[in-house]
């Protein structure tokens, strides 16, 4: 088994005339947070979304767990039971489901019931919150709430990478620095993140390598740390 | 229209009442056609209304075939086997052609813009209306008159006939067990989950095609069950009968909010005993002027429909 779970070569992508991703490469090796960061309308999101099948790759290979999810056409509903799940940007919670309702949708894949029932447990532990709001509609929650619940049901497939896009988007800080910990957290217990943010400085510090996208380019790779004291990006992404 | 009026006389109020109850949940079943499509691809299929009219010279079809067509002339037993087999086999075909239509009409127009699919829903309306007229000509029909008229209730000024039974104790059972289906299991919280959000649904390995070809299938169904329950009941059919009982349930579904499930049903009901109390206090002229209004008073004043208060998604 190779260190890489996921290993996107030359990714392309678009929509109608327009290619958003110009031969996009990374590499995501088990157990790694990666961060991706970039500004507005770089690609980010368009990157998550082919990953995951909804946006059509052009071209390029996407090799996930050694299987080519490109030239294998493996259709959006199949991606996610090879093991790569999303928590998407702005949640897309289903929002007159209830919040339980929501995790079961997370689980839609799975057969094992006692299996699902043990993991809703273990996102109500994960975020108490969930649990008091478990009957109430997901449409109902406040923003935090809606992002701990668009995460904890992408956990609810049992992925082996889970793709996070904008999890700190219009987010208080102080619930801010509490996703950032569970994706630590969850990181720390084996699971393999691809983080893409605007928070270019919360993404870096939790990421072990990070990424820097400029209009469907990759423009700097390197490690989180040596990313975040890099001058240009400073300059560009930290605002400094 | 579907006139029930000749039959009720000189009766009062609670008459009317009752006659619009049966009358709306007949609309409810096919108005939860419109709604379901709606809910979950935001098209409103204006062939639906047609299909019920397929579905209504199908059932016609087979009791002529199997020379079931009076109550007198025939067995006890060949009459419900004759029913039994319109309620399975109508449902099925209507059900058939649904996921037909939509697989090589409105499959390949999902990311075009949704006027695009509106005016192929109406050349679809067309086409099966053409295929009615075809099929038994542009007269109306005699539906085989298979349920007694008999009288069930001792009340005086009321009437309630094994029709009238026949038509609750169809289209209510069934939109109970639709209601149980799309609540409880599997599949409808798939369903639900695809018509709030198509992207998630996909991210959470819903097979999104999948879900929307279920929906036409039991959209198609309830027209069929509907059109098997008409015929019985009003005793004949016509190649643009799908044309007017599909505005009613058109206006029903709105009513109630469109894409919402209970909605299309209090529409139903509603607009079933609206219809029937502006028939007998106004005139049967009115009635549909009547319903129509309620039509144009909803979508100027709560476009969203009595239950469609939809919870704002958050960002």
């Amino acid at each position: 088994m190779s260190a890489a779970l996921l290993e996107v070569t030359d990714l392309e992508a678009g929509y109608g005339p327009i290619n958003v991703l110009h031969k996009l490469s990374l590499r995501v090796d088990r157990g790694e947070i990666v961060a991706m960061i970039g500004a507005n309308g770089a690609g980010k999101t368009t990157t998550l979304m082919c990953l995951s099948g909804v946006v059509k790759a052009r071209g390029g290979k996407v090799v996930f767990d050694g299987r080519d999810l490109v030239a294998e056409r493996v259709p959006a509903h199949n991606i996610v039971r090879l093991g790569l799940a999303q928590s998407p940007e702005g949640r897309k919670i289903f929002s007159r489901l209830t919040v339980l309702e929501n995790l079961e949708m997370g689980a839609f894949t799975r057969a094992d019931k006692d299996g699902v029932r043990a993991d809703i447990e273990k996102s109500f532990v994960m975020f108490p919150i969930l649990r008091e709001r478990q009957h109430q509609a997901g449409g109902l929650l406040s923003g935090g709430q809606q992002q701990m619940l668009a995460i904890a049901r992408a956990l609810m497939a049992r992925p082996k990478l889970l793709l996070l896009d904008e999890p700190s988007l219009g987010l208080a800080p102080q619930i801010v620095v509490q996703i950032f910990d569970v994706i630590k957290e969850l990181n720390r217990q084996g699971m393999s993140v691809l983080l893409v943010e605007q928070n270019a400085r919360m993404a870096l510090k939790v990421a072990h390598r990070g990424y820097v996208l400029e209009t469907g380019r990759i423009t700097f790779t390197d490690t989180g740390e040596t990313l975040l004291n890099d001058p240009r990006i400073r300059a560009a992404y930290l605002g400094e | 229209m579907l006139d029930v009026f000749a039959q009720t006389g000189a009766a009062g109020f609670e008459q009317f009442l009752l006659l619009g109850l049966v009358m709306g949940s007949l609309y409810a079943l096919i108005a939860l056609g419109y709604t379901m499509v709606y809910g979950i691809i935001e098209l409103i299929n204006f062939a639906h209304g047609d299909l019920f009219m397929l579905g209504g010279f199908l059932a016609w079809q087979l009791a002529w075939t199997l020379g079931v067509r009076t109550l007198d002339a025939s067995s006890t037993g060949a009459v419900v086997g004759a029913v039994a087999l319109m309620l399975v086999t109508a449902p099925l075909a209507c059900a058939a052609l649904n996921v037909a239509t939509d697989r090589v009409i409105y499959r390949p127009l999902r990311s075009a813009p949704k006027l695009t699919v509106i005016v192929s829903a109406i050349g679809v309306s067309f086409v099966f209306m053409n295929v009615g007229s075809l099929w038994l000509g542009t007269s109306p029909v005699k539906f085989p008159d298979l349920v007694p008229d008999a009288n069930l209730v001792t009340a005086a000024g009321v009437r309630f006939t094994w029709k009238d039974l026949m038509v609750v104790g169809v289209t209510v059972p069934t939109m109970v067990a639709l209601t149980l289906f799309v609540k409880f299991t599997p599949l409808g919280k798939a369903m639900r989950a695809t018509a709030q959000n198509p992207t998630a649904a996909k991210l959470m390995g819903i097979n999104v095609d999948r879900v929307i070809a279920v929906t036409f299938a039991i959209g198609g169904s309830l027209a069929g069950v509907a059109a098997v329950v008409n015929g019985l009941y009003n005793k004949s059919v016509h190649y643009q009968m799908g044309f007017q009982n599909g505005l009613y349930a058109f206006t029903a579904a709105v009513l109630g909010g469109i894409g919402n499930i209970p909605g299309a049903v209090l529409g139903g009901l509603v607009i079933g005993v609206v219809g029937e109390l502006s028939k007998a206090y106004l005139g049967t002229k009115w009635s549909e002027a009547v319903v129509f209004t309620i039509l144009i008073v909803i979508l100027v004043f709560r476009p969203s429909g009595l239950l469609g208060a939809r919870t704002r998604e958050k960002v």
